[in-house]
Protein backbone atom coordinates (compact mmCIF):
# COMPACT_ATOMS: atom_id res chain seq x y z
CA UNK A 1 0.00 0.00 0.00
CA UNK A 2 1.15 3.76 -1.05
CA UNK A 3 -0.38 6.75 -1.60
CA UNK A 4 0.34 9.13 -4.35
CA UNK A 5 -0.83 12.53 -5.33
CA UNK A 6 -0.79 15.16 -7.96
CA UNK A 7 -1.42 19.10 -8.32
CA UNK A 8 -1.59 21.41 -11.07
CA UNK A 9 -2.01 24.89 -9.46
CA UNK A 10 -4.61 27.17 -11.32
CA UNK A 11 -5.49 29.49 -8.62
CA UNK A 12 -3.56 30.72 -5.51
CA UNK A 13 -2.31 27.65 -3.68
CA UNK A 14 1.62 27.44 -3.07
CA UNK A 15 2.58 24.24 -4.65
CA UNK A 16 5.14 22.93 -1.90
CA UNK A 17 2.71 23.34 0.60
CA UNK A 18 -0.27 21.69 -1.19
CA UNK A 19 2.04 18.28 -2.02
CA UNK A 20 2.86 18.21 1.51
CA UNK A 21 -0.67 18.44 2.55
CA UNK A 22 -1.80 15.96 0.52
CA UNK A 23 0.85 13.34 1.35
CA UNK A 24 0.59 14.06 5.05
CA UNK A 25 -3.23 13.18 4.26
CA UNK A 26 -2.01 10.07 3.39
CA UNK A 27 0.80 8.86 5.17
CA UNK A 28 -1.37 6.03 7.04
CA UNK A 29 -0.79 4.60 3.37
CA UNK A 30 3.39 4.46 3.79
CA UNK A 31 5.79 6.33 6.11
CA UNK A 32 8.75 4.46 5.43
CA UNK A 33 9.94 7.64 2.90
CA UNK A 34 8.24 10.62 1.10
CA UNK A 35 8.83 12.26 -1.93
CA UNK A 36 7.91 14.91 -4.21
CA UNK A 37 8.75 15.86 -8.22
CA UNK A 38 8.67 19.59 -8.35
CA UNK A 39 8.27 21.66 -11.37
CA UNK A 40 9.24 25.13 -10.60
CA UNK A 41 9.86 27.64 -13.45
CA UNK A 42 11.57 26.48 -16.71
CA UNK A 43 14.33 27.56 -17.45
CA UNK A 44 16.09 28.19 -20.96
CA UNK A 45 19.42 26.57 -20.24
CA UNK A 46 20.84 24.76 -17.90
CA UNK A 47 19.33 21.68 -15.95
CA UNK A 48 18.95 21.51 -11.93
CA UNK A 49 19.66 18.28 -10.51
CA UNK A 50 18.89 16.92 -7.08
CA UNK A 51 20.16 13.37 -5.72
CA UNK A 52 22.21 12.32 -2.93
CA UNK A 53 25.58 10.58 -1.85
CA UNK A 54 25.50 7.39 0.44
CA UNK A 55 28.32 8.26 2.92
CA UNK A 56 28.30 11.63 4.06
CA UNK A 57 31.87 11.18 5.06
CA UNK A 58 33.17 10.99 1.28
CA UNK A 59 31.34 13.60 0.34
CA UNK A 60 34.49 15.63 -1.37
CA UNK A 61 35.80 12.92 -3.36
CA UNK A 62 32.76 12.61 -4.21
CA UNK A 63 31.75 15.85 -5.40
CA UNK A 64 35.29 16.14 -7.19
CA UNK A 65 34.78 13.23 -8.77
CA UNK A 66 31.25 14.15 -10.07
CA UNK A 67 32.82 17.48 -11.11
CA UNK A 68 35.36 15.90 -13.18
CA UNK A 69 32.57 13.62 -15.30
CA UNK A 70 30.86 17.26 -15.50
CA UNK A 71 33.90 18.98 -16.99
CA UNK A 72 34.53 15.71 -19.53
CA UNK A 73 31.05 16.03 -21.10
CA UNK A 74 31.66 20.05 -21.80
CA UNK A 75 29.09 21.25 -18.10
CA UNK A 76 30.47 22.73 -15.28
CA UNK A 77 28.64 23.97 -11.78
CA UNK A 78 26.55 26.85 -12.40
CA UNK A 79 27.21 27.86 -8.81
CA UNK A 80 28.34 25.59 -5.68
CA UNK A 81 25.98 22.82 -4.78
CA UNK A 82 23.81 22.69 -1.77
CA UNK A 83 24.67 20.03 0.47
CA UNK A 84 22.15 18.34 3.11
CA UNK A 85 23.77 15.93 6.20
CA UNK A 86 21.55 14.83 8.71
CA UNK A 87 22.57 12.06 11.48
CA UNK A 88 21.92 9.34 8.30
CA UNK A 89 24.81 7.96 6.73
CA UNK A 90 23.20 9.73 3.47
CA UNK A 91 23.72 13.10 2.39
CA UNK A 92 21.51 14.91 -0.19
CA UNK A 93 22.42 17.77 -2.84
CA UNK A 94 21.00 20.08 -5.48
CA UNK A 95 23.18 21.04 -7.80
CA UNK A 96 22.61 24.09 -11.19
CA UNK A 97 24.96 23.23 -14.01
CA UNK A 98 25.60 24.19 -17.73
CA UNK A 99 24.18 22.63 -20.34
CA UNK A 100 26.44 19.34 -20.97
CA UNK A 101 27.17 18.91 -24.67
CA UNK A 102 25.29 15.83 -24.83
CA UNK A 103 22.45 15.36 -22.19
CA UNK A 104 22.48 11.20 -22.52
CA UNK A 105 26.25 10.79 -22.45
CA UNK A 106 26.72 12.62 -19.37
CA UNK A 107 23.85 10.58 -17.64
CA UNK A 108 26.02 7.50 -19.24
CA UNK A 109 29.20 9.14 -17.44
CA UNK A 110 27.64 9.90 -14.12
CA UNK A 111 25.46 6.90 -13.52
CA UNK A 112 29.04 5.27 -13.46
CA UNK A 113 29.48 6.80 -9.99
CA UNK A 114 25.68 5.76 -9.12
CA UNK A 115 26.85 3.82 -6.31
CA UNK A 116 28.55 6.55 -4.43
CA UNK A 117 26.88 9.39 -5.72
CA UNK A 118 23.32 8.99 -7.51
CA UNK A 119 21.51 11.92 -9.41
CA UNK A 120 17.68 11.77 -9.09
CA UNK A 121 16.58 14.22 -10.98
CA UNK A 122 17.61 16.34 -13.83
CA UNK A 123 15.21 19.19 -15.44
CA UNK A 124 15.09 22.43 -16.91
CA UNK A 125 12.23 22.45 -14.21
CA UNK A 126 11.71 18.88 -12.21
CA UNK A 127 13.36 18.60 -8.81
CA UNK A 128 12.50 15.34 -6.98
CA UNK A 129 13.05 15.58 -3.52
CA UNK A 130 13.20 12.52 -1.52
CA UNK A 131 14.36 10.74 2.00
CA UNK A 132 13.14 8.47 4.33
CA UNK A 133 10.39 9.36 6.60
CA UNK A 134 6.80 10.97 6.81
CA UNK A 135 5.88 13.91 4.77
CA UNK A 136 6.25 16.51 7.74
CA UNK A 137 10.06 15.31 8.13
CA UNK A 138 10.68 15.20 4.97
CA UNK A 139 9.07 18.40 4.11
CA UNK A 140 10.91 20.03 7.33
CA UNK A 141 14.04 18.77 6.49
CA UNK A 142 14.07 20.15 2.35
CA UNK A 143 11.91 23.11 3.05
CA UNK A 144 9.37 21.71 0.24
CA UNK A 145 6.76 23.54 1.98
CA UNK A 146 8.16 26.63 0.20
CA UNK A 147 8.75 25.34 -3.13
CA UNK A 148 6.84 27.38 -5.70
CA UNK A 149 6.07 25.74 -9.08
CA UNK A 150 2.91 25.05 -11.53
CA UNK A 151 2.71 21.44 -11.01
CA UNK A 152 3.74 18.10 -9.24
CA UNK A 153 3.93 14.72 -7.94
CA UNK A 154 3.86 13.22 -4.04
CA UNK A 155 4.05 9.63 -2.90
CA UNK A 156 3.87 8.15 0.69
CA UNK A 157 5.92 4.77 0.28
CA UNK A 158 5.01 1.73 2.39
CA UNK A 159 8.20 -0.55 1.16
CA UNK A 160 6.33 -4.51 -0.03
CA UNK A 161 8.77 -5.53 -2.47
CA UNK A 162 12.44 -4.38 -1.32
CA UNK A 163 14.56 -2.52 1.18
CA UNK A 164 13.60 0.78 3.03
CA UNK A 165 16.43 2.91 1.51
CA UNK A 166 16.56 6.69 0.70
CA UNK A 167 17.36 6.27 -2.71
CA UNK A 168 14.60 3.53 -3.24
CA UNK A 169 11.76 6.11 -2.47
CA UNK A 170 9.98 7.53 -5.12
CA UNK A 171 9.53 9.58 -7.08
CA UNK A 172 11.51 7.96 -9.88
CA UNK A 173 12.93 10.40 -12.73
CA UNK A 174 12.49 8.53 -16.17
CA UNK A 175 16.76 9.05 -16.60
CA UNK A 176 17.94 10.27 -19.22
CA UNK A 177 15.03 12.18 -20.31
CA UNK A 178 15.09 15.38 -18.69
CA UNK A 179 11.86 16.58 -16.86
CA UNK A 180 10.16 12.72 -16.49
CA UNK A 181 8.99 11.59 -13.36
CA UNK A 182 7.19 9.04 -12.20
CA UNK A 183 4.94 7.67 -9.00
CA UNK A 184 3.43 4.32 -8.60
CA UNK A 185 0.84 2.94 -5.97
CA UNK A 186 0.85 -1.22 -6.53
CA UNK A 187 3.32 -3.77 -7.33
CA UNK A 188 5.02 -4.61 -10.75
CA UNK A 189 4.76 -8.93 -10.89
CA UNK A 190 6.80 -9.29 -13.67
CA UNK A 191 9.36 -6.85 -13.05
CA UNK A 192 12.55 -9.03 -13.13
CA UNK A 193 11.68 -10.18 -16.99
CA UNK A 194 11.54 -6.61 -17.59
CA UNK A 195 14.02 -5.81 -15.75
CA UNK A 196 16.38 -8.00 -17.62
CA UNK A 197 14.83 -7.48 -21.30
CA UNK A 198 15.36 -3.30 -20.17
CA UNK A 199 19.05 -4.25 -19.25
CA UNK A 200 20.15 -6.09 -22.17
CA UNK A 201 19.01 -2.85 -23.88
CA UNK A 202 21.44 -0.70 -22.17
CA UNK A 203 18.96 0.52 -19.20
CA UNK A 204 20.41 1.17 -15.71
CA UNK A 205 18.67 0.16 -12.49
CA UNK A 206 19.55 2.04 -9.75
CA UNK A 207 17.54 0.38 -7.17
CA UNK A 208 15.35 -2.61 -6.01
CA UNK A 209 12.37 -1.23 -6.25
CA UNK A 210 9.57 -2.58 -9.04
CA UNK A 211 8.19 1.03 -9.69
CA UNK A 212 11.86 2.36 -10.81
CA UNK A 213 10.74 -0.39 -13.80
CA UNK A 214 8.04 1.95 -14.61
CA UNK A 215 10.40 4.85 -15.29
CA UNK A 216 12.98 3.45 -17.06
CA UNK A 217 10.30 1.48 -19.45
CA UNK A 218 8.41 4.95 -19.99
CA UNK A 219 12.67 5.82 -20.61
CA UNK A 220 12.14 3.05 -23.59
CA UNK A 221 8.71 4.07 -25.01
CA UNK A 222 10.23 7.74 -25.23
CA UNK A 223 12.97 6.52 -26.93
CA UNK A 224 11.12 5.15 -29.60
CA UNK A 225 9.47 8.39 -29.95
CA UNK A 226 5.87 7.33 -28.62
CA UNK A 227 3.85 10.33 -27.03
CA UNK A 228 3.17 10.48 -23.19
CA UNK A 229 0.02 9.25 -24.10
CA UNK A 230 0.99 6.28 -26.34
CA UNK A 231 3.13 5.42 -23.55
CA UNK A 232 0.55 5.21 -20.79
CA UNK A 233 -1.75 3.17 -23.27
CA UNK A 234 0.56 0.73 -24.18
CA UNK A 235 1.63 0.18 -20.10
CA UNK A 236 -1.93 -1.20 -19.40
CA UNK A 237 -0.95 -4.48 -21.70
CA UNK A 238 2.64 -4.35 -21.41
CA UNK A 239 3.17 -4.58 -17.74
CA UNK A 240 1.73 -7.03 -15.38
CA UNK A 241 0.86 -6.52 -11.78
CA UNK A 242 -1.15 -3.87 -9.99
CA UNK A 243 -0.84 -0.24 -10.36
CA UNK A 244 -2.11 3.21 -10.47
CA UNK A 245 0.86 5.03 -11.39
CA UNK A 246 1.18 9.19 -12.61
CA UNK A 247 4.20 10.17 -14.56
CA UNK A 248 4.66 14.39 -15.27
CA UNK A 249 6.48 16.45 -17.59
CA UNK A 250 6.77 19.89 -18.04
CA UNK A 251 3.87 19.84 -20.04
CA UNK A 252 1.31 18.40 -17.50
CA UNK A 253 0.27 15.03 -15.62
CA UNK A 254 -0.70 11.68 -16.86
CA UNK A 255 -2.02 7.97 -15.02
CA UNK A 256 -2.19 4.51 -16.51
CA UNK A 257 -4.31 2.16 -14.32
CA UNK A 258 -4.40 -1.84 -14.33
CA UNK A 259 -6.37 -4.36 -16.02
CA UNK A 260 -7.87 -5.40 -12.74
CA UNK A 261 -8.08 -1.78 -10.94
CA UNK A 262 -7.22 -2.81 -7.83
CA UNK A 263 -5.92 1.02 -6.86
CA UNK A 264 -7.68 3.79 -6.79
CA UNK A 265 -7.38 7.54 -8.01
CA UNK A 266 -9.67 10.43 -7.01
CA UNK A 267 -9.49 13.72 -8.67
CA UNK A 268 -10.77 16.97 -8.55
CA UNK A 269 -10.56 19.50 -11.48
CA UNK A 270 -11.67 23.12 -10.43
CA UNK A 271 -11.31 24.50 -13.85
CA UNK A 272 -7.53 23.53 -14.68
CA UNK A 273 -6.70 24.15 -10.92
CA UNK A 274 -6.55 20.20 -9.89
CA UNK A 275 -5.69 17.77 -7.09
CA UNK A 276 -5.16 14.11 -7.64
CA UNK A 277 -4.52 11.46 -4.47
CA UNK A 278 -5.49 7.82 -3.81
CA UNK A 279 -7.53 9.08 -1.08
CA UNK A 280 -10.69 11.24 -1.61
CA UNK A 281 -10.17 12.93 2.03
CA UNK A 282 -6.05 13.73 0.82
CA UNK A 283 -7.86 15.66 -1.84
CA UNK A 284 -10.29 17.67 0.33
CA UNK A 285 -7.38 19.10 2.00
CA UNK A 286 -6.84 21.31 -0.89
CA UNK A 287 -10.41 21.72 -1.53
CA UNK A 288 -12.25 21.79 1.81
CA UNK A 289 -16.03 22.07 0.61
CA UNK A 290 -17.72 19.56 -1.32
CA UNK A 291 -17.16 19.30 -4.91
CA UNK A 292 -17.28 17.82 -8.19
CA UNK A 293 -15.39 14.25 -7.26
CA UNK A 294 -13.88 11.84 -10.44
CA UNK A 295 -13.12 8.32 -8.80
CA UNK A 296 -10.95 7.16 -11.65
CA UNK A 297 -12.05 3.59 -10.34
CA UNK A 298 -12.34 1.63 -13.90
CA UNK A 299 -10.38 -1.23 -15.58
CA UNK A 300 -7.36 0.00 -17.84
CA UNK A 301 -8.10 3.67 -17.66
CA UNK A 302 -5.91 6.38 -18.69
CA UNK A 303 -6.02 10.47 -18.47
CA UNK A 304 -4.04 13.19 -19.47
CA UNK A 305 -4.30 17.24 -17.19
CA UNK A 306 -2.42 19.91 -19.24
CA UNK A 307 -0.76 22.57 -17.04
CA UNK A 308 -2.58 26.06 -17.94
CA UNK A 309 -2.58 25.84 -21.85
CA UNK A 310 0.13 23.50 -22.47
CA UNK A 311 -1.34 20.53 -24.59
CA UNK A 312 0.11 17.23 -23.17
CA UNK A 313 -0.90 15.15 -26.06
CA UNK A 314 1.32 16.43 -28.57
CA UNK B 1 -36.45 14.88 18.74
CA UNK B 2 -33.76 16.93 18.19
CA UNK B 3 -30.80 15.57 16.29
CA UNK B 4 -27.74 15.59 18.11
CA UNK B 5 -24.76 17.32 16.11
CA UNK B 6 -21.68 15.34 16.19
CA UNK B 7 -18.83 17.70 13.96
CA UNK B 8 -15.84 15.72 12.24
CA UNK B 9 -12.92 17.68 11.12
CA UNK B 10 -9.52 16.98 11.54
CA UNK B 11 -10.33 15.63 15.23
CA UNK B 12 -9.20 12.06 15.80
CA UNK B 13 -11.33 8.97 14.07
CA UNK B 14 -11.38 7.08 17.77
CA UNK B 15 -12.58 10.08 19.44
CA UNK B 16 -15.37 10.73 16.78
CA UNK B 17 -16.58 7.34 17.05
CA UNK B 18 -16.69 7.12 20.60
CA UNK B 19 -18.98 9.79 20.87
CA UNK B 20 -21.27 8.58 18.06
CA UNK B 21 -21.24 5.47 20.04
CA UNK B 22 -22.27 7.11 23.43
CA UNK B 23 -25.18 9.26 21.40
CA UNK B 24 -26.77 5.87 19.60
CA UNK B 25 -26.49 4.31 23.17
CA UNK B 26 -28.33 7.11 24.54
CA UNK B 27 -31.06 6.53 21.60
CA UNK B 28 -30.42 10.29 20.05
CA UNK B 29 -30.79 10.74 16.56
CA UNK B 30 -26.94 11.78 15.19
CA UNK B 31 -26.24 14.06 12.39
CA UNK B 32 -22.62 14.15 12.14
CA UNK B 33 -21.37 16.86 9.79
CA UNK B 34 -17.79 18.36 8.65
CA UNK B 35 -16.95 14.78 7.17
CA UNK B 36 -14.52 15.52 4.72
CA UNK B 37 -14.38 12.15 3.15
CA UNK B 38 -12.77 10.96 6.22
CA UNK B 39 -12.25 7.25 7.10
CA UNK B 40 -13.77 4.70 9.18
CA UNK B 41 -16.87 6.77 10.05
CA UNK B 42 -19.98 5.38 12.10
CA UNK B 43 -17.92 1.78 12.42
CA UNK B 44 -19.70 -0.86 14.16
CA UNK B 45 -23.09 0.54 14.85
CA UNK B 46 -25.77 -0.77 17.17
CA UNK B 47 -28.98 -1.95 15.91
CA UNK B 48 -31.81 0.91 16.51
CA UNK B 49 -28.80 3.41 15.76
CA UNK B 50 -29.81 6.29 13.34
CA UNK B 51 -27.30 8.37 11.55
CA UNK B 52 -27.04 10.95 8.59
CA UNK B 53 -23.56 11.93 7.49
CA UNK B 54 -23.63 15.22 5.77
CA UNK B 55 -21.60 15.08 2.53
CA UNK B 56 -19.40 12.13 1.45
CA UNK B 57 -17.30 10.30 4.00
CA UNK B 58 -14.17 7.84 3.56
CA UNK B 59 -13.45 4.50 3.43
CA UNK B 60 -15.23 1.68 5.69
CA UNK B 61 -17.73 4.27 7.05
CA UNK B 62 -20.97 1.87 8.44
CA UNK B 63 -18.69 -1.29 8.38
CA UNK B 64 -20.06 -3.92 10.50
CA UNK B 65 -23.15 -2.82 10.97
CA UNK B 66 -25.55 -4.98 12.90
CA UNK B 67 -28.63 -3.09 12.78
CA UNK B 68 -28.11 0.76 12.51
CA UNK B 69 -29.98 2.84 9.80
CA UNK B 70 -27.33 5.08 8.12
CA UNK B 71 -27.87 7.75 5.33
CA UNK B 72 -24.91 9.37 3.28
CA UNK B 73 -25.70 12.71 1.77
CA UNK B 74 -23.36 12.31 -1.29
CA UNK B 75 -20.27 9.94 -1.93
CA UNK B 76 -18.96 6.88 0.20
CA UNK B 77 -15.39 5.56 -0.43
CA UNK B 78 -14.45 2.13 -0.78
CA UNK B 79 -15.77 -0.77 0.95
CA UNK B 80 -19.15 0.80 2.47
CA UNK B 81 -21.07 -1.19 4.73
CA UNK B 82 -18.64 -3.86 4.96
CA UNK B 83 -19.16 -6.83 6.90
CA UNK B 84 -22.20 -5.28 7.78
CA UNK B 85 -24.89 -8.25 8.80
CA UNK B 86 -28.19 -5.76 9.57
CA UNK B 87 -29.44 -2.69 8.94
CA UNK B 88 -30.02 -0.25 6.24
CA UNK B 89 -27.26 2.20 4.56
CA UNK B 90 -28.53 5.15 2.22
CA UNK B 91 -25.42 6.13 -0.51
CA UNK B 92 -27.12 9.44 -1.99
CA UNK B 93 -24.27 9.72 -4.49
CA UNK B 94 -21.56 7.58 -5.73
CA UNK B 95 -20.49 4.79 -4.04
CA UNK B 96 -16.26 3.81 -4.15
CA UNK B 97 -15.05 0.31 -4.67
CA UNK B 98 -16.45 -3.26 -2.80
CA UNK B 99 -19.69 -1.32 -1.35
CA UNK B 100 -20.60 -3.80 0.67
CA UNK B 101 -17.86 -6.07 0.88
CA UNK B 102 -18.64 -9.30 3.02
CA UNK B 103 -21.58 -8.40 4.26
CA UNK B 104 -24.14 -10.57 5.37
CA UNK B 105 -27.21 -9.18 6.19
CA UNK B 106 -29.47 -5.66 5.70
CA UNK B 107 -29.76 -3.22 2.72
CA UNK B 108 -27.28 -0.86 1.23
CA UNK B 109 -28.99 1.70 -1.23
CA UNK B 110 -26.95 3.48 -3.60
CA UNK B 111 -28.66 6.19 -5.29
CA UNK B 112 -25.89 6.87 -7.72
CA UNK B 113 -23.47 4.71 -9.66
CA UNK B 114 -21.39 1.83 -7.68
CA UNK B 115 -17.30 1.16 -8.20
CA UNK B 116 -15.92 -1.56 -9.16
CA UNK B 117 -16.52 -5.17 -7.08
CA UNK B 118 -19.52 -3.74 -5.77
CA UNK B 119 -20.87 -6.59 -3.29
CA UNK B 120 -17.74 -8.97 -3.62
CA UNK B 121 -17.28 -11.98 -1.45
CA UNK B 122 -20.70 -11.31 0.18
CA UNK B 123 -22.28 -13.56 2.12
CA UNK B 124 -26.21 -12.18 2.00
CA UNK B 125 -28.26 -9.23 2.48
CA UNK B 126 -29.07 -7.03 -0.45
CA UNK B 127 -27.51 -3.78 -2.64
CA UNK B 128 -29.74 -1.98 -4.75
CA UNK B 129 -28.02 0.59 -7.24
CA UNK B 130 -30.11 3.30 -8.99
CA UNK B 131 -26.98 3.82 -11.51
CA UNK B 132 -24.56 1.73 -12.98
CA UNK B 133 -22.76 -0.99 -10.79
CA UNK B 134 -18.62 -1.11 -12.37
CA UNK B 135 -16.15 -3.45 -13.20
CA UNK B 136 -16.53 -7.40 -11.88
CA UNK B 137 -19.35 -6.31 -9.51
CA UNK B 138 -20.55 -9.94 -7.32
CA UNK B 139 -17.12 -10.81 -7.52
CA UNK B 140 -17.23 -14.30 -5.79
CA UNK B 141 -20.27 -13.49 -4.39
CA UNK B 142 -21.27 -16.21 -1.97
CA UNK B 143 -24.94 -15.56 -1.17
CA UNK B 144 -27.36 -12.58 -1.08
CA UNK B 145 -28.88 -10.54 -3.91
CA UNK B 146 -26.79 -7.66 -6.11
CA UNK B 147 -29.82 -5.40 -8.05
CA UNK B 148 -28.51 -2.67 -10.67
CA UNK B 149 -31.07 -0.97 -12.29
CA UNK B 150 -28.42 1.49 -14.05
CA UNK B 151 -26.78 -1.16 -16.27
CA UNK B 152 -23.28 -2.86 -15.24
CA UNK B 153 -19.86 -2.69 -16.15
CA UNK B 154 -17.39 -5.36 -17.78
CA UNK B 155 -16.64 -8.84 -16.38
CA UNK B 156 -19.90 -8.51 -14.34
CA UNK B 157 -21.16 -11.76 -11.91
CA UNK B 158 -16.95 -12.86 -11.82
CA UNK B 159 -16.36 -16.04 -10.43
CA UNK B 160 -19.89 -16.22 -8.26
CA UNK B 161 -19.96 -18.38 -5.52
CA UNK B 162 -24.02 -18.58 -5.16
CA UNK B 163 -25.93 -15.81 -5.05
CA UNK B 164 -27.87 -13.39 -7.57
CA UNK B 165 -26.78 -10.35 -9.55
CA UNK B 166 -29.82 -8.52 -11.26
CA UNK B 167 -28.73 -6.13 -13.82
CA UNK B 168 -31.72 -3.81 -15.63
CA UNK B 169 -29.83 -2.11 -18.60
CA UNK B 170 -26.61 -2.48 -20.35
CA UNK B 171 -24.18 -5.24 -19.01
CA UNK B 172 -20.97 -4.33 -21.02
CA UNK B 173 -19.54 -7.89 -20.73
CA UNK B 174 -19.83 -10.95 -18.17
CA UNK B 175 -17.62 -12.71 -15.88
CA UNK B 176 -15.92 -15.79 -15.72
CA UNK B 177 -18.50 -18.88 -15.54
CA UNK B 178 -21.65 -16.76 -15.12
CA UNK B 179 -25.54 -17.78 -16.10
CA UNK B 180 -27.69 -15.60 -17.29
CA UNK B 181 -31.53 -16.62 -16.73
CA UNK B 182 -34.84 -14.81 -17.89
CA UNK B 183 -36.15 -14.58 -14.21
CA UNK B 184 -39.52 -15.68 -13.30
CA UNK B 185 -42.32 -13.69 -12.50
CA UNK B 186 -42.38 -14.94 -8.90
CA UNK B 187 -38.98 -13.86 -9.00
CA UNK B 188 -39.73 -10.51 -10.35
CA UNK B 189 -42.22 -9.98 -7.40
CA UNK B 190 -39.38 -10.74 -5.04
CA UNK B 191 -37.60 -8.08 -5.93
CA UNK B 192 -39.80 -6.05 -6.50
CA UNK B 193 -41.14 -6.17 -3.13
CA UNK B 194 -37.50 -4.88 -1.85
CA UNK B 195 -37.61 -1.97 -4.55
CA UNK B 196 -41.06 -1.04 -3.93
CA UNK B 197 -40.27 -0.07 -0.23
CA UNK B 198 -37.46 2.56 -2.11
CA UNK B 199 -39.74 4.24 -4.45
CA UNK B 200 -37.97 1.99 -7.07
CA UNK B 201 -40.49 -0.07 -9.07
CA UNK B 202 -40.81 -0.02 -12.55
CA UNK B 203 -42.98 -3.00 -14.04
CA UNK B 204 -41.19 -2.08 -17.84
CA UNK B 205 -37.70 -3.35 -16.85
CA UNK B 206 -35.88 -5.76 -18.76
CA UNK B 207 -34.46 -7.77 -16.29
CA UNK B 208 -31.12 -10.26 -16.60
CA UNK B 209 -30.79 -12.69 -13.50
CA UNK B 210 -27.16 -13.74 -13.37
CA UNK B 211 -25.79 -17.02 -11.23
CA UNK B 212 -22.67 -19.13 -11.28
CA UNK B 213 -22.39 -21.21 -14.02
CA UNK B 214 -20.96 -23.77 -11.50
CA UNK B 215 -17.90 -24.50 -13.20
CA UNK B 216 -15.38 -22.94 -10.90
CA UNK B 217 -16.78 -25.11 -7.84
CA UNK B 218 -14.38 -27.57 -8.43
CA UNK B 219 -11.06 -27.27 -10.16
CA UNK B 220 -10.61 -28.85 -13.74
CA UNK B 221 -7.40 -29.07 -15.18
CA UNK B 222 -9.03 -29.43 -18.65
CA UNK B 223 -10.72 -25.80 -17.73
CA UNK B 224 -7.98 -23.96 -15.96
CA UNK B 225 -8.04 -21.21 -18.64
CA UNK B 226 -11.86 -20.21 -17.02
CA UNK B 227 -9.72 -19.76 -14.09
CA UNK B 228 -7.56 -16.76 -15.30
CA UNK B 229 -9.80 -14.08 -14.77
CA UNK B 230 -7.97 -11.45 -16.99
Amino acid sequence: MCGIAGRIVGGNGVLGRNLVDLMDAQEHRGADSTGFAIYGPIRDNGYVLRGMGFDKTKIDSDLADFENVLRDNGSDYLNNPDILTDENAHYCFRMEISDPKELIAWVHDADMLSDRIEVQSCGRSLEIIKDIGGASAVADKHNVRDMVGTHGLGHARLATESSVLPNASHPFWARPFSDVAIVHNGQITDYFTWRKKLERKGYRFLTGNDSELIAVWVSDQMKSGLTMQQALTNSISSIDGVFTYMIANTDGIGFAKDRFAMKPLVVMDRKGDLAMATEEQAVRRIFEDEGEVTNYDGPSMTALWGVGNRSIAA
Amino acid sequence: MSEYIIDVGKRHIKEINEEIQEAAKQGKEIHVVNTLSRHNLGVGLPAGAKLTFEGSVGYYCGGLNVGANIEIERNAGWACGEGMSKGHITIGGYCGMSCGAAMMGGTIHVKGDAGPRCGVAMKGGTIVVEGKIGYQSGFMAHSGRIIALGGAGASCADALWEGEVWVAGEVESLGVDVNVLEPTSEEVAEVDAILDPLGLTDSSRNWRKMVSGQRLWYFESREASAWLMI
